[in-house]
C-alpha cells in the first residue's frame, strides 16, 4: 500500500506530462489528418511560438527574470500564435509543388524547413537558453499533503484540457470543423462539395502551426526556451500520432496521456530510462496494431 | 605556340617571381595562432563565451607590448557545441587546416577530453581552462594537456566533511550524466561515506534536462538531509529556477559542487557551493582586473568577471609568459617549463600561491566555499565567501600516467 | 551475365573517373584550402551514402534512422578495441559489419512489412532507440563522452603489414574498401536481385502479385544497406579514433538523407557521392564565412525538393544532354536506373 501511495505522485506527474504531450500533438495530428502530411517543421513552429511570446512580453515591458503581468502574458498568448500562423502560411505556400507527389516529399520539405527555422532562431536570438517567466499567480509551489508540486504545471495541464475540448468542439460543432472532418476522410469529396481545397489546406496548415505555437508558449517555462526545443517537441508529437493512429483526434489525446503515464511511472522506478519506455511503448503498440490504436487506412501507408 | 600563349606564360612567370620576392622581403615573423576551443552553443554556451573573453584579455595585453618573441598573437575560434564529437573535428581542423600553435579552452569535460586526445597525437599543447572532471588530470591526463580549474574532487574534499557534520548523514546525489558528473559524484560519495554518511539514492540527470519535476518529487519523497548536486551549466540554471520556484531551496540543504559565474546571473544561488575566484576579493590587482574587463567589454549582461573568465585569462597569460621566458614555441621546452611551475598568490589573484603538479599537470590551488550573500554591497555582490581552503587541504590527487616526452611528437609552430 | 558485363562496360568509364578523382585527392586537396583529414571523412561518408542509397534510391526505403547503423558500426570497432583489447583491423571491421547486419536485420524484421511514411516513422523510432541506448549504456559506451583513444590498427596481410596511423595511408586503405563497395553495389543492383528490388520500389503491390516475397526482399536490401553503413561507421571510428553517440541522432540521420537527395541519389548511382562532397564543401567553405551555413544548406535542400528532386546528378544529366544535342533534355535522366527513374 505504501508503494502505491509513493507511486501516486508520479502517476499524477505522468498525467500532466501526458496532457502536455497531447497539447503538443494537436496541431501535428490535425495536419496529418487533413493533408496527409508529416510536418517535421512542427517542432520548429513550436519553438518559434515560445520565442515570439518572449518577444511580445518584452515588447510590453516584461523582460529578464521578472514575472510578467497577466496582461503581458495574455498578449503573448494571443499575438505569438498569430505570428506562427503567418509563418505557417508561408510554408504552406512554399510546399504546394509537393502536393500530388508522394507524401515523402512533404516530409522532406518540412525537414529542410525545420533546419532552416532552427538556424534562423540561432541567428535571431542566439544559441543561448532563454528563461520564460510566468505570471506570479501561476508560479511557485503548491502543497499536496507533504509534497510540493509546481503550480505552473497544474495550470498548464488545465490549459491543455481546455485546448483539447475547444478543438474538439470546433471540429464537431462548426461548419469549418465539418469540412475539416470531411477533408480528413476524403479530400476529393470535399472538392466535389464545392469547397476550395487550396484555401482549406492553407487554413488547416496555418491553424496547425498556431496550435504548435501555443504549445510552445505553454511548454516554454517548463522546458526552457532554446533553439533545440523544436526537436524535443517534434519527436513526442510524431510518436503520439503513430501510437494513437493517423487521423484520429481522440487517438492522439489518449496516446498522449498513455505516453505521459508510461514515462512518469517509469521515472519512479528508473528515472533516466523514462524516455526509452516511450519507444518501447511505441514498438509494442505497433507490433500488435499496424496503424496504431485508432488509425485508419490512408495514402501514407502505401 | 602562339604569341598570346607565350605572353601568358611570361606573365605568369613574372607574377610568380614578384610574389616570391615579396614574401622573402617580409622580415615580419609569422603570428602565433591560438585556437579557442570553447563552446558557443549547448549546455555551456555562456561559460564558453566568458572563457574566450578571458583569453582575449591576456592576448590583448601581450599584443599591446609587442607580442611574444617579437611575434603577434592571433586567435581563431570554432564552436565545439558542448559536444565531444564536434570537438574532435574542431581540434583536427584547427591543427591541420588553421595551423594553430596552441589550443586553449574547454568547459565541458567530455569536450576537453576529446580535444586533448587529438592534441596529444599532434603534440600540440592544450590548456583545459574550465572543465573540472577529476579524470581530466587523472585517467584522461596527457603530457600536452594542462588543467587549470579546481576539479570536482577538490570541491568535494573542501565541502563534504563539514556538511555531514552540519546538516546530517542522509545524502542524495544528483548527477549530470556525463564524465564530470559521474566522477564528481563518485568523489563525493567516497568522501561522504568516509565521514559516516549514507547515500540514500543517486539520480542521473541527462545532459540537456530542463524539466526536473519528477526528480524533485523523488527528492521530496526520499527527504534526504543533503542533496549534493553535480549538475552544470544551463542544466543547473534550469534546476535552480525550479527549486527556487517551489521553495525547495530552504527545506533541504543543497551542496552544488561548483558554481560557475555565468550560471549565477538572474537566479541567485542557494545552498553552499565552491568556486576558485570572486571579483569581490580584497586582494591586490583584482580591482584593476575588473576595471580592465569592463573597459574591454562594456556592453555585456555580465558586467563583472567571474571564475570562468579568470581561468581563461590566467591560463593564457601563463602560456604567453612561459613562451617569452623559454624563448621558443617548442612544445617540449614549454611543457618542461610548465611542469612544477609555481605561482605567487599575487600572480594568481588568490589568497594562496599555486603550482602545476608535474605528475598530473593539474594546477593545485585554493578552493573557496561560498553561499549566497544575504547582505550584498551592490547588485553583483552575489557570493559570501565562508571558507578558504588552502591548495594542500583541497588537494585530491588522481591516478594519472603521462606519456613520456619521447612519445609526444615535437611541435614547434 | 553477358548483359551485365556489357552494362558494366558502359558504366566502366564513369567508375574509373570517380576512382581516379579519389586517388588523386590527397595530392591536391591542401591546395584548394582544405586538408587531408577532411578528404578521409568525405570518403568514409561516401561509403555511408552509397550504402544508404541502396535502401533509399534503389529499394525505395526512406529510412530516417540510418545514423543508428553507422553508429553501431563505430561502436563495434571501439568496443572491440577498448573492452576486448582487440588489435586486428580485420576482426574490427568484420565486427562492424556484423553489428550492422544484426542491428539492421532485427530492425528490418520488425519494420519491413510497413510501407511509405509509416516505414519512415518507424525508422525514426528505432534510430532514436539505438541512439538512446548508446547514451544510456554508460558502462559499455561511456555515454555522451564517447569511447576515446582508439588505435588506427595496421592492415596486416600476413607477409607484410601496412601502418595506417597516418591520415593519408588510412585514406588509401579506405579508398580500397570504397572501390570494393562500389563495384559490389553495382553488381548487386544489376543482378536479378537488383531488378526485383527496383520493381518493388516502383510498385510494391504489383511485385507482390508477381509472386515475390516483398517483405523478404526489403529486409535483405535494408540489411545490406545497414551493413555497408556500419562498415563506414567502423572506418569513421578509426578516423576519429573515437566513437560518439552523436552520429546516431535524428539530426545526423537526417543529414545523410539530405546529402543523398541533394546529390541525386534518387536517380543516379553516383548521387550520394556528389551530395557528400557538396555537404562537406558547404560546411568547410561556406561555414568559414558564416556560422549560419546549415541554414543555407537546409534552404538549398528545400529548393531541391521543390524544383530539382533529381539533385545535382539530375541537373548534370540534363545540362550535359542539352549541351551535347543542343536540344532541351527530356525530363528523364539516363543513369544506372535507366528508364525506371521515378521519384521515390
Amino acid at each position: 500500500m505504501a508503494f502505491i501511495i509513493e507511486l501516486l505522485p508520479h502517476i499524477f506527474n505522468g498525467l500532466t506530462i501526458g496532457l502536455l504531450f497531447a497539447l503538443i500533438a494537436l496541431g501535428f495530428t490535425l495536419i496529418v489528418g487533413v493533408m496527409e502530411l508529416i510536418n517535421l517543421a512542427h517542432g520548429s513552429l513550436f519553438a518559434v511560438g515560445a520565442y515570439l511570446a518572449l518577444a511580445t512580453m518584452s515588447f510590453f515591458g516584461a523582460s529578464g527574470f521578472t514575472s510578467p503581468t497577466l496582461l503581458q502574458y495574455g498578449a503573448a498568448l494571443i499575438i505569438a500564435p498569430i505570428g506562427v500562423a503567418i509563418l505557417g502560411m508561408g510554408l504552406e505556400l512554399g510546399m504546394r509543388r509537393t502536393y500530388g507527389k508522394e507524401p515523402l516529399y512533404g516530409l522532406l520539405f518540412t525537414y529542410g524547413a525545420a533546419l532552416v527555422i532552427e538556424e534562423g532562431i540561432r541567428q535571431l536570438w542566439s544559441s543561448n537558453d532563454q528563461y520564460f517567466p510566468t505570471p506570479r499567480i501561476i508560479s511557485g509551489g503548491m502543497m499536496f499533503g507533504d509534497l510540493i508540486y509546481p503550480k505552473y504545471r497544474i495550470f498548464a495541464s488545465i490549459f491543455a484540457i481546455f485546448m483539447i475540448i475547444l478543438l474538439w468542439l470546433f471540429i464537431e460543432r462548426t461548419k469549418v470543423g465539418a469540412i475539416i472532418k470531411a477533408g480528413a476522410h476524403d479530400s476529393e469529396m470535399v472538392r466535389v462539395l464545392g469547397v476550395n481545397l487550396t484555401v482549406l489546406r492553407l487554413f488547416v496548415f496555418s491553424f496547425g502551426a498556431a496550435l504548435a505555437g501555443i504549445a510552445g508558449i505553454i511548454l516554454g517555462p517548463i522546458w526552457g526556451v532554446r533553439p533545440h526545443m523544436g526537436v524535443d517537441a517534434v519527436i513526442p508529437a510524431f510518436l503520439i500520432v503513430t501510437v494513437g493512429g493517423v487521423g484520429s483526434f481522440w487517438g492522439s489525446v489518449i496516446a498522449g496521456i498513455a505516453v505521459g503515464l508510461t514515462s512518469g511511472i517509469t521515472a519512479y522506478f528508473a528515472e533516466d530510462w523514462s524516455l526509452m519506455s516511450i519507444y518501447i511503448l511505441l514498438a509494442v503498440v505497433l507490433i500488435f496494431r499496424q496503424r496504431g490504436l485508432f488509425g485508419k487506412a490512408s495514402s501514407l501507408d502505401t | 605556340m602562339t604569341f598570346s600563349k607565350k605572353y601568358l606564360l611570361v606573365l605568369t612567370f613574372l607574377v610568380m617571381l614578384i610574389t616570391s620576392v615579396s614574401v622573402l622581403a617580409q622580415d615580419e615573423l609569422p603570428p602565433i595562432i591560438i585556437g579557442f576551443t570553447s563552446d558557443a552553443s549547448g549546455q555551456y554556451a555562456n561559460s564558453g563565451a566568458m572563457d574566450r573573453r578571458g583569453m582575449m584579455m591576456a592576448i590583448e595585453e601581450f599584443n599591446a607590448n609587442g607580442g611574444v618573441l617579437g611575434r603577434q598573437i592571433e586567435w581563431v575560434h570554432f564552436d565545439t557545441e558542448t559536444n565531444p564529437a564536434t570537438a574532435t573535428r574542431v581540434a583536427e581542423r584547427m591543427i591541420s587546416q588553421e595551423g594553430v600553435s596552441f589550443l586553449i579552452g574547454g568547459v565541458s569535460s567530455g569536450v576537453a577530453n576529446a580535444i586533448s586526445q587529438v592534441a596529444q597525437q599532434h603534440g600540440v599543447i592544450y590548456f583545459n581552462t574550465n572543465s573540472s572532471s577529476p579524470t581530466e588530470s587523472g585517467e584522461n591526463c596527457h603530457r600536452t594537456k594542462f588543467v587549470w580549474d579546481g576539479h570536482g574532487a577538490n570541491f568535494s574534499q573542501a565541502t563534504v566533511e563539514g556538511a555531514v557534520e552540519a546538516y546530517g548523514a542522509n545524502w542524495l546525489l544528483l548527477t549530470n550524466d556525463y564524465v564530470w558528473g559521474h566522477d564528481t559524484s563518485a568523489a563525493t560519495r567516497a568522501l561522504a561515506e568516509a565521514s559516516g554518511a549514507t547515500i540514500v539514492d543517486e539520480l542521473l540527470v541527462p545532459q540537456g534536462t530542463r524539466d526536473f519535476s519528477s526528480y524533485l518529487l523523488t527528492i521530496q519523497q526520499q527527504s534526504p538531509d543533503v542533496v549534493a548536486a553535480a549538475v552544470g551549466g544551463d542544466d543547473l540554471r534550469a534546476l535552480r529556477i525550479q527549486v527556487v520556484d517551489q521553495g525547495l531551496d530552504t527545506s533541504i540543504a543543497w551542496i552544488n559542487n561548483q558554481q560557475d559565474w555565468p550560471d549565477v546571473y538572474g537566479v541567485p544561488p542557494f545552498g553552499i557551493f565552491g568556486t576558485t575566484w570572486y571579483y569581490g576579493f580584497d586582494l591586490p590587482g583584482v580591482d584593476e582586473f575588473v576595471a580592465r574587463y569592463q573597459e574591454m567589454f562594456p556592453d555585456t549582461s555580465l558586467s563583472v568577471p567571474g571564475n570562468v573568465l579568470y581561468n581563461g585569462y590566467v591560463a593564457t597569460h601563463t602560456l604567453l609568459t612561459v613562451i617569452e621566458e623559454v624563448g621558443t614555441t617548442n612544445n617540449h621546452a614549454i611543457i618542461e617549463a610548465l611542469e612544477g611551475r609555481e605561482f605567487t598568490a599575487e600572480e594568481r589573484m588568490q589568497h594562496f600561491g599555486a603550482w602545476i603538479d608535474a605528475d598530473n599537470h593539474h594546477v593545485q590551488q585554493a578552493i573557496y566555499i561560498a553561499s549566497a550573500n544575504s547582505n550584498p554591497s551592490e547588485e553583483y555582490d552575489i557570493y559570501e565567501i565562508a571558507t578558504i581552503v588552502s591548495p594542500e587541504d583541497a588537494m585530491a590527487l588522481q591516478d594519472c600516467t603521462l606519456e613520456s616526452l619521447e612519445d609526444t611528437p615535437v611541435y614547434e609552430p | 551475365m553477358a548483359l551485365i558485363l556489357s552494362k558494366f562496360r558502359s558504366d566502366f568509364i564513369k567508375m574509373i573517373l570517380v576512382f581516379i578523382f579519389f586517388v588523386t585527392v590527397p595530392l591536391w586537396i591542401s591546395r584548394v584550402g582544405l586538408y587531408n583529414y577532411i578528404a578521409l571523412e568525405i570518403l568514409i561518408w561516401c561509403i555511408y551514402g552509397m550504402g544508404y542509397n541502396f535502401a533509399l534510391g534503389y529499394t525505395g526505403l526512406p529510412s530516417f534512422g540510418h545514423g543508428a547503423f553507422f553508429g553501431v558500426g563505430a561502436y563495434a570497432m571501439a568496443i572491440y578495441q577498448i573492452h576486448w583489447g582487440g588489435d586486428s583491423l580485420w576482426i574490427g571491421l568484420l565486427l562492424s559489419i556484423l553489428a550492422g547486419v544484426l542491428a539492421g536485420g532485427v530492425t528490418g524484421m520488425l519494420i519491413s512489412h510497413r510501407r511509405g511514411i509509416y516505414f519512415s516513422l518507424l525508422t525514426i523510432a528505432f534510430g532514436q532507440m539505438f541512439w538512446f541506448l548508446a547514451i544510456k549504456l554508460r558502462d559499455v559506451t561511456k555515454g555522451e563522452d564517447g569511447l576515446l583513444n582508439l588505435q588506427r590498427l595496421p592492415a596486416n596481410f600476413g607477409l607484410f603489414s601496412i601502418d595506417l596511423s597516418n591520415t593519408d595511408s588510412l585514406y588509401y586503405f579506405t579508398f580500397a574498401l570504397f572501390v570494393i563497395v562500389v563495384v559490389m553495389l553495382w553488381f548487386f543492383i544489376h543482378s536479378s536481385f537488383g531488378y526485383v528490388i527496383r520493381a518493388l520500389k516502383q510498385n510494391e503491390t504489383r511485385a507482390q502479385f508477381l509472386g515475390y516475397n516483398v517483405t523478404l526482399f526489403k529486409l535483405i536490401s535494408f540489411t545490406i544497406s545497414t551493413a555497408i553503413s556500419a562498415l563506414a561507421g567502423g572506418l569513421f571510428a578509426l578516423a576519429q579514433q573515437s566513437a560518439f553517440p552523436d552520429v546516431m541522432s535524428l539530426h545526423w540521420s537526417g543529414i545523410i538523407v539530405m546529402m543523398t537527395i541533394i546529390g541525386g541519389g534518387l536517380v543516379s548511382f553516383w548521387g550520394p557521392i556528389l551530395g557528400v562532397i557538396f555537404y562537406f564543401i558547404t560546411r568547410d567553405i561556406v561555414g568559414g564565412m558564416t556560422e549560419a551555413w546549415l541554414m543555407w544548406f537546409g534552404g538549398t535542400f528545400m529548393l531541391v525538393i521543390l524544383f530539382q528532386p533529381e539533385g545535382i546528378a539530375g541537373l548534370w544529366g540534363s545540362l550535359s544532354k542539352r549541351f551535347l544535342t543542343g536540344k532541351p533534355a527530356l525530363p528523364t535522366v539516363s543513369t544506372p536506373q535507366e528508364a525506371q527513374h521515378e521519384p521515390v
